[in-house]
């Protein structure tokens, strides 16, 4: 391993060693050395030992830290410590992907057409006050979490699934709701408007957490969740402040097959510096960089040029998709071979430098990243041998879409994210060198998709031609990577995260799959969506993402967790 | 007196709502100019899959609608008597002053501005400190050994002061101070308050205070050097130097006493602006204060957020204006005649 | 003070009364103020200095395209080839990792290669072509309203001088950042950076009127009591005819100085503004902008910092030293 690490400071190789490193990097776990990528197939430091304190620092802030209202990977990471919902994801690198029960004694029973399906809650599991968790918690926990006026951040699976049209939410719709059935304190069921094989990854959804309705005061709740897992809230919880979680002492170990209570707090520091929480990590007095975007470019050099520091990092593929999108609504891009001269013209080799080189991901030529089932190598716009864009190609399309000279657009990038502003301005540079001008603006996060990218009318009105994007899966598999950005039916006008593709051909493909039992058939229909949408010239995509990730070498219990984007498994995390 | 008092005090609060005013009628137009309508605005409190409906409701409850005088009046009310906000299970009062509910963090503002209150002023009672007492003693020491190396070197240094943006001596700070020795390094860029931690909390604010303080204490150094070299030259120091009081009496007595009360004007007025949010320094430093608060307000675009940083802000500097003009009314008799 | 106090750069603090008594050796010497001025400020040295450096700095930002094509390359090229994507972005050569040779005088900028030598050049420019220009801005809206409302007093002056008051109690910079980060794409007829240049200049010069208006007003009430005004009004002179034949000729030597030690504290306005993200368009180079890109990098190498760093402390020096001289050559008591 150390020749290894010695070859990649020096710089080259970097491809092959990494191959290297990922096939080996299993047998570290338990053993006192450490090297890189070995937290990536195997768990560091494997401790049973109790007691000390886990320290994160976010760079931002939670989008909520209600439960029923979040939508960030790492925040469905870190919330599964206070929070159980019916199934969650496996507790070790080996079935991080496969959903195990949690709350539920087993994977939901569906009914014959798949629009029904039940859960039987695990007896003894208690909130931190005591109360024991019934059925009807997690009923009530669903429906607040359909009221999008109060909780404008979640997903809106349930929403979309459930035999519930224009349902409001319990605090407006005083009807309840029949979608959902609680025969008894233990038996939950969910009634679909259509089959959906894939529910158990919807009863995964931090939604899905019960709320004692006694406690809920709606928006407020945030201030204090009613937890359900192995810690709680110490005291009450304000939006951007820092906070700390101590032991839910009415937790038990037995009623729970995947958290463990090593730690005796957590602590978690809001709106850090960037480069204070990378020099807390090289110094040990931190342990997670919690939103998981990996270490600053002069860490990243830093690290790379030190071997002793090396071996506490690992860079890890995920199902992040750094990518941009073409307004297809915004002249010249109506005519789709304007939209495919920007497809050639992309320096996507710029644009990976600015997200930190080979360590910052792979260059992407497909929507559906290769760990997700039903990826299939195919590249529409092959953009040259070194990455620079294929001018020649460029020019052509320029030509057949009748602007030879090239014309003016905007590109929006949000404001937050210097990577993304600066692959922006790579690509600027890139789209510059066929005559194609454009004017960078920069926007909020928080607006991003309710007021700019994803507001229909805004983009046409203020012609936003070029958009830049990133997609991570909710849940890795064809739908839950694709259906929010390629289904031309989750184009609402507002907050849309499909930025464009309107080809009803994509809603049938999407359905057949639905519909499709086999699994490995469906994944292959997963692959000739990606294909269809591709042929449209919408997305541009360029960088399957890895993150350059430092782990302390007092952290305990660390490991890659695939299922939320390539982040540490927060769940198992513990200190010394 | 106490007529000159009221008579202030009433101005203040006038100066506060016309400020608010303006302040309000900017915000008003700030969206528009950006191309935003109301039913943009209302947008944003809205949820991912809210159709034209639910957005066009939001809109007519949150009066965004409304004309601005409308909208205007209905902030001073909710500021003075409180308001209510739909919380989804439970109507959730915002006791006054209620500055608006974020959009962002969903929240009232004022618990926000209320809790980065104190990490602003402790930013600025520490620094005040050290620029006041570091900027007279050195403007006075120059000004008494004028034309000598000592007042060169330290109004050489002085200039330089003045010239270096606080951003950029907070980057170089950082890196030969703080990295380089691994002193004052804090808690990491955590803000530890006062109360917790006493001695993380000062290690975490010698620097900040060191930076700011460098920048204000060079303009003090200045002004008190140029105020006690004008003073020096008046008849009645002269008198008193005349009269044979040793030189020390005439310098602390006299000559610094006189000097003093237009810098303490200054100070006031400097500090009041402060408190509104040092800004570029909260930046620099990620010290969760007004100025900070601010800054994410504006990069969020949340509009109530900064509307109550900017009053909160205008509020500090009015209240300073009062207290240094009350002040000056004690010492001097005939302002209170004349204002 | 006419900023926010975390960017004051220069206390315009000289006492308009001496700048005054300036006038009246007039008289007595037989010599012009500009005469008297001069030969005051051609004795100090590092008032000179300072003018020296100021003209040739507006040289450079006059130049700059020259330049840089004679000693650089395009502020926006990338030169990706120079650096090391792996490595953060660092550049593979030069003194420390700066990126320095013989093409590239001051290296290149990390991840994206840009030559930072134009890049500072480019800044350049641009902090002078915005100082100078709002200052001019504050400079006439202040002295309009100063001269108006200390010369008719009245409701007139209660008026401006109440007005003074609300700008003055405003955290501008705040106000600023929210006004400048809003506007977006074409407006007036302008797009992109002549777009935010000018609205840029008009925020730093309207929000800075204020502190010289008050000035003015000051200066105007004072001189409309001496005798030579007296004598203008009892001759039958309109009030326009006093205003620019009588006063408006005595108030050049305090606009002059409070101008020279405006334009520095600009400068660090549209540096901060820049600094905190709300200046021209993301490819542009600004001081401000270059400093906050390169701030996240100082570990990798100071010079990064250091380059926009002290192009914005040479210049604000530049214009202290010399605005400072001649506050001295136009005042003989503050010496």
């Amino acid at each position: 391993m150390r020749n290894v690490a010695y070859l990649l400071a020096a710089g080259g190789m970097l491809a092959v060693s990494l191959a290297a490193c990922g096939g080996s990097g299993g047998t570290s776990s338990g053993s006192p050395a450490s090297s890189f990528n070995a937290a990536v197939n195997g768990v560091v430091n494997v401790s049973t030992k109790t007691g000390g304190i886990v320290k994160y620092a976010n760079s931002g802030d939670w989008d909520d830290m209600d439960p029923g209202d979040t939508y960030y990977a790492y925040t469905w990471n870190f919330d599964r410590l206070f929070a159980r919902t019916l199934v969650t994801f496996g507790d070790t690198p080996q079935t991080a992907t496969t959903l195990v029960p949690d709350l539920a004694t087993n994977l939901g029973t569906p009914s014959k057409d798949l629009k029904t399906w039940t859960y039987t809650l695990r007896p003894g599991v208690k909130f931190e006050d005591g109360t024991p968790v019934t059925s009807k918690d997690v009923k009530y926990a669903v429906e607040r979490s359909m009221d999008s006026t109060t909780f404008p951040n979640g997903p809106t699976y349930f929403a979309q699934v459930l035999d519930a049209k224009g349902y409001a939410g319990p605090y407006k719709d005083k009807t309840p709701l029949k979608a959902i059935d609680t025969p008894n304190d233990s038996t939950i069921v969910f009634h679909l408007a259509a089959p959906f094989a894939e529910f158990d990854y919807l009863a995964m959804l931090p939604d899905t957490a019960p709320v004692p309705q006694a406690k809920d005061t709606g928006a407020n709740y945030k201030s204090h969740v009613i937890s359900t897992g192995p810690y709680m809230f110490q005291g009450n919880y304000t939006p951007g402040k820092d906070f700390t979680l101590v032991k839910n002492p009415n937790w038990s170990q037995s009623t729970d097959s995947v958290r463990h209570q090593y730690a005796d707090q957590i602590q978690v520091q809001i709106n850090a510096a960037a480069p204070d929480i990378d020099n807390r990590l090289l110094a040990g007095t931190l342990g997670v960089d919690i939103t998981g975007s990996g270490v600053l470019p002069a860490t990243q050099a830093k690290i790379l040029l030190d071997s002793k520091l090396k071996q506490y990092t690992d860079d890890a593929l995920t199902t992040r998709l750094w990518m941009s999108a073409i307004s297809p609504t915004v002249a010249p891009f109506d005519n789709i071979h304007c939209r495919k001269a920007v497809e050639y013209a992309t320096d996507k080799t710029a644009m990976q430098t600015a997200f930190g080189g080979q360590l910052g991901g792979d260059i992407a030529t497909t929507l559906l990243p290769p760990s997700i089932p039903g990826y299939t190598k195919f590249d529409d716009y092959p953009v040259g041998p070194a990455g620079h864009g294929d001018l020649t190609m460029a020019k052509q399309e320029l030509t057949a879409c009748g602007k030879p000279n090239g014309f003016t657009t905007t590109i929006i990038a949000r404001a937050e994210r210097p990577k993304e502003v600066a692959a922006a301005l790579a690509w600027q540079q890139g789209l510059a060198q066929i005559g194609i001008k454009t004017d960078i603006k920069k926007f909020p996060q928080g607006d991003y998709f309710k007021l700019y990218a994803g507001n229909k009318a805004a983009v046409k009105k203020n012609g936003y031609g070029l958009m830049m994007y990133g997609w991570g899966a909710d849940w890795n598999d064809g739908y839950g990577d694709l259906s929010q950005i390629v289904d031309p039916r989750a184009i609402h006008g507002v907050g849309d995260t499909n930025l464009g593709v309107t080809d009803p051909a994509v809603s049938a493909l999407i359905d057949k799959a639905l519909q499709t039992t086999d699994t490995s058939a469906r994944n292959t229909i997963w692959g000739q969506v990606d294909k269809m949408v591709m042929d449209e010239a919408i997305y541009v995509p360029f960088l399957n993402a890895k993150g350059l990730y430092y782990r302390p070498p007092n952290l305990k219990n660390v490991w890659v967790n695939p299922a939320f984007n390539g982040q540490y498994d927060y769940l198992s995390i513990s200190a010394n | 007196m106490v007529a000159f008092i009221i008579r202030r005090l009433f101005a203040a609060v006038l100066l506060v709502l016309v400020i608010a005013f303006v302040t309000y009628a900017i915000f008003f137009l700030v969206p528009q100019v950006a191309g935003l309508t109301p039913y943009d605005l209302a947008a944003r409190y809205v949820g991912k899959t809210a159709n034209p409906a639910t957005i066009h409701a939001r809109m007519v409850k949150l009066h965004l609608n409304q004309p601005f005088i409308v909208q205007y009046f209905d902030f001073i009310r909710d500021l003075v008597f409180g308001a209510h906000y739909d919380a989804g299970a439970e109507q959730s009062y915002c006791p006054p002053p209620c500055f608006g509910y974020s959009f962002v963090y969903q929240t009232p503002v004022w618990p926000q501005l209320a809790s980065r209150i104190p990490v602003t002023l402790e930013l600025a009672a520490g620094a005040s400190v050290l620029w006041l007492v570091g900027g007279v003693t050195i403007g006075v020491i120059s000004a008494l050994r004028r034309g000598r190396p000592v007042d060169r070197v330290s109004m050489g240094i002085a200039l330089a002061g003045v010239s270096l943006p606080v951003f950029f001596t907070a980057i170089l700070s950082q890196s030969q101070i703080r990295d380089r020795f691994q002193i004052f390094t804090g808690a990491g860029g955590q803000w530890v308050p006062m109360h917790t931690d006493p001695m993380q909390w000062l290690s975490n604010m010698i620097l900040p205070w060191l930076t700011l303080a460098f920048l204000q204490a060079a303009l003090y150094a200045r002004l008190t050097r140029a105020g006690m070299l004008e003073t020096m030259g008046e008849d009645y120091i002269r008198t008193a130097r005349a009269k044979g009081l040793p030189e020390r009496t005439v310098i602390a007595r006299h000559a610094l006493r006189a000097t003093m009360v237009p810098i303490i004007t200054i100070f006031g007025l400097d500090l009041g602006t402060l408190l509104g949010g040092a800004v570029l320094t909260e930046t620099a430093w990620t010290l969760p204060g007004l100025g900070q608060y601010a800054i994410l307000s504006i990069g969020d675009n949340d509009l109530p957020a900064v509307l109550g940083v900017v009053m909160v802000g205008a509020i500090f500097i009015v209240v300073a204006n009062l207290v240094v003009d009350v002040l000056y009314a004690v010492a001097d008799p005939r302002v209170r005649l004349a204002g | 003070m006419t900023v926010p106090i975390e960017v004051s750069g220069s206390e315009t603090q000289a006492d308009p009364e001496a700048v005054l008594a300036g006038l009246d050796r007039k008289a007595i010497e037989g010599r012009s103020l500009s005469q008297i001025a001069w030969l005051r400020l051609r004795r100090d040295k590092v008032a000179l200095a300072g003018g020296g450096v100021v003209v040739l700095l507006i040289l450079v930002a006059v130049f700059e395209p020259f330049l840089v094509s004679w000693f650089g390359h395009p502020p926006n090229e990338f030169h990706q080839n120079l650096v090391d994507p792996n490595l953060g972005g660092r550049p593979l050569y030069g003194i420390g990792h700066s990126g320095i040779s013989r093409h590239f005088l001051l290296g290149v900028e990390p991840v994206n290669g840009r030559d930072l030598f134009s890049r500072v050049l480019h800044g350049a420019q641009i902090s002078l072509l915005i100082a100078f220009l709002s200052t001019l801005i504050s400079v006439l809206i202040g002295t309009v309203l100063g001269t108006v409302a200390g010369y008719f007093g009245g409701w007139v002056d209660s008026l401006i001088a109440r007005t003074m008051d609300v700008f003055l109690a405003f955290p501008l910079l705040l106000f600023a950042i929210a006004l400048a980060g809003v506007v977006q794409g074409k407006a007036f007829g302008l797009q992109g950076d002549t777009l935010r240049i000018v609205l840029l200049i008009f925020i730093i010069g309207f929000f800075n009127w204020a502190y010289i208006g008050r000035i003015i007003r000051g200066q105007t009430l004072t001189l409309r009591e001496r005798e030579f005004v007296d004598a203008a009004r009892a001759m039958g002179a309109r009030p326009a005819y006093v205003l620019f034949r009588e006063i408006l000729p005595n108030l050049i030597a305090p606009i002059l100085v409070y101008s020279t030690l405006l334009i520095p504290t600009n400068i660090l306005f549209e540096a901060a503004l820049s600094y905190l993200g709300v200046g021209l368009e993301e490819k542009t180079a600004t001081w401000g902008s270059m400093l906050a890109h390169a701030a996240p990098d100082y570990a990798l190498d100071l010079e990064f910092v250091l380059v926009p760093g002290l192009a914005i402390f040479i210049t604000v020096m530049a214009f202290n030293l010399f605005g400072d001289g001649l506050r001295d050559a136009l005042d003989p008591r503050a010496r």
